[in-house]
């Protein structure tokens, strides 16, 4: 299947899902005018990648800020990974996070505390 | 007049209660993103904690979403024009820490449901707040929803202080103020 890459802009992360090397990476920051209508198509291509049965799936996310109505919608994608890892999918979730601010360690841990996958909160090396 | 003295009271308004950053008028997706990026810029120079940094401009970007959301959602009404030109947002600092200030029109049966709202939301603690929130977020959203419902709660969880809030009476609609502290 076609990959999927969206370049990344102020307000809306990248996304580069790559179907053959089982990789979904999110990085950047979300706070779109409409998230519902930015996360459309990662839903629609998300569905149909987990319809192909993929064995195991690798995820990578650096998201330094997300907004509310982003968060509902990374959400909606962390549900369908949770239902395909119940269904026997492979699953880890890699969540790189800038350990000194705590509202970006927090907004990873309240996804964490609501999956059952592997999830795992990774200190981001300082960047120059 | 646009002359001097009326420029030289208004910035020293703004100087005088500590305010950074101002902006009235409609707000773009444009204007949010190049506003919320200054005053990162502003806090990064005056070497604020990043978690103060993240906060205020969480704030800011859930506040103007909600008023520029509520204006789009008013067309058609008689009002609309009214509504989306009268949002105002200023971000500051005081003896307290920053606060980020917002007034906007609102009609007056959307007036009494945001009180109803927020005076749910202010006697409420941080794991209160918490547990709000995270149930909100998991409700499935009503088709055609633009927003997760979720965008006071955040507000209040980054609040250093309990929020506060006013509506003033403006004949057909309400002037809805609100003051954030971080």
């Amino acid at each position: 299947m076609e990959k999927l890459l969206i370049e990344s802009t102020k307000a809306t992360p990248l996304i580069d899902f790559d179907s053959d090397k089982s990789t979904l990476v999110l990085k950047g920051q979300s706070y779109p005018e409409n998230a519902f209508k930015f996360y459309d198509p990662v839903f629609n291509w998300i569905d149909s990648y987990l319809a192909t049965n993929p064995q195991e799936i690798h995820v990578e996310v650096r998201l330094s800020y997300v907004n509310t109505s982003s968060s509902k919608c990374i959400m909606m994608l962390l549900e369908s990974f949770e239902k395909a890892f119940q269904r026997g999918v492979s699953i880890q979730l890699n969540w790189y996070c800038d350990m000194e601010n705590e509202s970006e360690v927090e907004c990873a841990e309240e996804f964490k505390e609501d999956m059952t996958f592997p999830f795992e909160i990774i200190p981001e090396a300082e960047k120059e | 007049m646009f002359d001097e003295k009326m420029l030289l009271d208004l910035q020293s308004t703004l100087g005088s209660r500590g305010i950074l950053i101002s902006f009235s008028g409609r707000f773009s997706q444009g204007i949010i993103e190049e506003l919320g990026e200054a005053i990162m810029e502003h806090m990064k120079a005056e070497d604020r904690p990043r978690n103060d940094i993240y906060n205020v401009f969480a704030i800011f970007v859930e506040i103007t979403h909600n008023i520029k959301k509520y204006a789009l959602s008013k067309l058609g009404s008689d009002f609309y024009d009214q509504i989306y030109s009268s949002g105002i947002v200023t971000i500051g600092r005081n003896e307290d820490g920053y606060f980020i200030c917002s007034g906007n029109l609102v009609e007056k049966t959307d007036a009494d449901k945001l009180a109803n709202a927020l005076d749910a939301l202010i006697p409420l603690d941080k794991d209160q707040l918490k547990k709000c929130y995270k149930e909100q977020r998991k409700k499935d959203l009503p088709p055609g929803s633009t927003g997760a419902g979720l965008g006071l709660i955040d507000i209040a969880r980054k609040s250093s202080k309990p929020l506060h809030y006013s509506m003033g009476d403006m004949q057909d609609l309400a002037f809805f103020t609100l003051t954030v502290m971080v």
